[in-house]
């Protein structure tokens, strides 16, 4: 991954913070290795690989995490959708690309559709060939979850995992004051719109400037709708603070599909802080403020 | 909203945030508190107010107030205050120049109250303890009071229940007779509910019973009446009776609307006692939001009151056992439109400055029969607050 990536310990000593962040970091290796859709050998790919064919037995871990999955399908009334990756073949995020429409679309979205997939207890089989099974919407805070957890088992009071600005916080700093976690500006690169305090807990975002392509003025970003293959619209950027990372992004993501006004009273529902940009600039800061 | 569209995909079950964190919660992952709130660890803050009400009385309240969270269980606050009280204030209600009208006299008060309040809390869990103390120190008046109050968080903190007893015990003197030294002790009995409705509308009422006993009287006001047939007029000293129980019942909505920026505040309060006064006071405000750092809040507040039973301008023959003219026991309205506006900058520092204007009338009592000899006051105020967050 590009993104930054780090693990902050506070520890009595340097080798005991040295010894707790790489367990943290060998944890996110180990779950990166094991649902990178790169490589070959991983448990996304082997799924990918038999789409069409027989039912691939996968582990626990794998099965709930799917179950997770699940729940943020139902949720989300079909938005959220971990099959909708195969639309990455028709946009193309970079300068000069273009919008893809009906005609690429339609072949696509013919082959996304969560409720399809078959699955048992260790079983999961993608029933048509060309389907996909993509975990880069909740494998990364999946990741930040584990990470803090096995800090967590280890002994750590105080730390942060941040894996691209999805991050958990594991109690506040030795002296009590909170993390400032700076909110990216989604317009302005390198700046920080808003410093929110977190001493505990998981802070995730979905915007939509980090891969996006423009034209004629307006804006597409790499938040698909699984329904129409369009981009999402209605909101720049939606952090959400929440008892794990996983959580915290699925509601930031599914805020982001369901579009402005259901966007806010998703997030109202679901009566965690968060802080977000709307489309226009404006910003509603339910996070220092609470219902 | 658009939330209800597209109702073929299945109705959305009632509570999100439980279906995912149920879902979560099978993973091998320990799920930690998200409450923002948690974060804070304490606020201090400075206010100054003034209060000019047209050439009678000028309050100048410095305040000091902190607030210390610790390890999310314990909860300290402390606050203190000194009034400066200048100018005169009426004393006498006299019907020589033919109806009754508030005489001032010429002497001035120049009075210092200082204040001080400690409050310690405690949480178990769902269930919260807190004990406060508070000490007022005057020329003319000491009070101490003491309250313990519990809370209840029910229903996953949809619903809070609070039950609350106080006691104050004071001793009320006067710098124009030094022998005055009389009680006044009062117990207060709360209870309240705190339930929130949706995400965005909250809702809170409090019924408070206070009891109280002993001296009431105002050492500095009294009556002075003329009568048409007596050459001597009669001067009465306020007296009222050795007791006074009231009933107040005070209820909050909020309501937040995320498209607006805003939120709607209304109050209404409604009090009665055993002196024969009942009184409505109802406030609406509305808070809006204006970008991330600013807000404004412009707010009206309506007042009425019916006057004591033993209210009277003019002392009546034959002479009563209690009289008072006082005329905040009369009956009137009062309007109190107010500005406040709220700048949050982000190294944690909150600036509040707010801006009033207070009119009290006999014919703005609600349904008229307003008390004639009442005198319209007309008054501005001003506060501006400093607070930290660290």
């Amino acid at each position: 991954m590009a993104a930054l990536n780090e693990v902050q310990v506070h520890a009595p000593d340097v080798s005991a913070a040295r010894s707790l962040a790489a367990l943290a970091i060998a944890e996110v290796r180990r779950i990166e290795a094991k649902y990178s859709r790169y490589r070959a050998d991983s448990v996304v790919s082997r799924i990918n690989a038999a789409a069409g064919g027989a039912p691939v037995t996968v582990d626990e871990e794998t099965a709930k995490l799917l179950d997770y999955v699940d729940a943020c399908f139902r949720q989300s009334r079909g938005r959220f959708d971990p099959t909708s990756g195969v639309l990455r073949r028709a946009w193309r995020f970079e300068p000069g690309a273009s919008i893809p429409g009906l005609r690429e679309l339609r072949p696509l979205l013919a082959a996304i559709g969560w409720h399809r997939v078959e699955r048992t207890p260790d079983t999961v089989r993608l029933p048509l060939a060309g389907m996909e099974l993509d975990f880069g919407g909740f494998g990364k805070e999946y990741a930040v979850d584990r990470a803090a957890t096995v800090l967590r088992e280890a002994g750590a009071a105080s730390a942060i995992v941040n894996l691209a600005g999805d991050l958990a916080v594991l109690g506040p700093h030795p002296d009590g004051s909170p993390w400032r976690i700076g909110v990216q500006h989604p317009r302005k690169r390198q700046v920080a719109l808003a410093a929110l305090p977190v001493s505990c807990g998981a802070l995730a975002t979905s915007g939509d400037y980090e891969r996006y392509l423009e034209a004629d003025g307006v804006r597409h970003c790499h938040v698909l709708d699984p329904r129409t293959g369009r981009p999402a619209r209605g909101f720049q950027s939606v952090t959400v603070h929440a008892p794990s990372c996983l959580v915290a992004g699925s509601a930031s993501t599914i805020a982001m599909l369901l579009g402005r006004d259901a966007g806010l009273s998703w997030l109202e529902s679901l009566e965690l802080p968060y802080f977000a940009v709307l489309e226009d600039g404006i910003i509603v800061d339910r996070f220092r403020s609470g219902p | 909203m658009a939330a209800t569209e597209d109702a073929e995909e299945g109705r959305r079950p009632r509570a999100p945030l439980a279906a995912l964190t149920q879902a979560a919660l099978a993973l091998p992952i320990v799920l930690a508190s998200a409450r923002a709130g948690a974060a804070q660890v304490g606020e201090v803050g400075f206010a100054a107010l003034g209060y000019k009400e047209r050439g009678l009385i000028k309050v100048t309240e410095p305040v000091l107030w902190g607030r210390l969270q610790v390890d999310d269980v314990w909860e300290f606050e402390a606050s203190g205050a000194l009034d400066i009280v200048t100018g005169a204030s009426p004393e006498l209600v006299t019907n020589l120049p033919g109806t009754p009208v508030q005489s001032v006299t010429g002497a001035s008060i120049n009075d210092r109250r200082r204040t001080a309040q400690l409050r310690a809390k405690r949480r178990f869990g769902d269930f919260s303890l807190s004990v406060s103390r508070a000490v007022s120190n005057e020329e003319d008046y000491h009070s101490h009071a003491f309250a313990i109050q519990g809370e209840a968080d029910l229903d996953q903190h949809r619903t809070t229940l609070a039950i609350g007893l106080g006691k104050s015990n004071d001793r009320v003197g006067s710098s124009i007779d030094p022998a005055l030294d009389e009680r006044r002790d009062t117990r207060e009995y709360l209870a309240g509910v705190t339930q929130v409705l949706s995400p965005l509308a909250v809702v809170q009422s409090t019924l408070t019973v206070t009891r109280g006993k002993g001296w009431f009287n105002d050492p500095y006001k009294s009556t002075l009446t003329f009568y048409p047939d007596e050459i001597l007029p009669v001067l009465f000293a306020d007296r009222r009776p050795d007791h006074r129980n009231a009933v107040a019942w005070l209820t909050r909505y909020r309501r937040h609307f995320p498209g607006a920026s805003g939120t709607l505040q209304a109050d209404y309060r409604l009090f009665r006692d055993d002196w024969g006064i009942r009184a409505h006071t109802l406030e609406l405000a509305w808070q809006q939001d204006l970008g991330e750092r600013w807000s404004i809040r412009p707010a009206l507040r309506y007042y009425t009151q019916g006057a004591a039973d033993f209210y009277s301008p003019v002392v009546p023959r034959p002479r009563p056992e209690v009289l008072s003219s006082d005329q905040r026991l009369g009956a009137f309205g009062g309007l109190s439109p107010s500005l406040r506006l709220v700048l949050r900058l982000e190294n944690g520092l909150t600036v509040e400055g707010t801006a009033g204007y207070v009119h009290d009338a006999a014919s703005l009592r609600l349904g008229g029969g307003g008390s004639e000899a009442f005198t319209t006051l007309r008054a501005v105020y001003g506060i501006l607050s400093l607070s930290r967050a660290f």
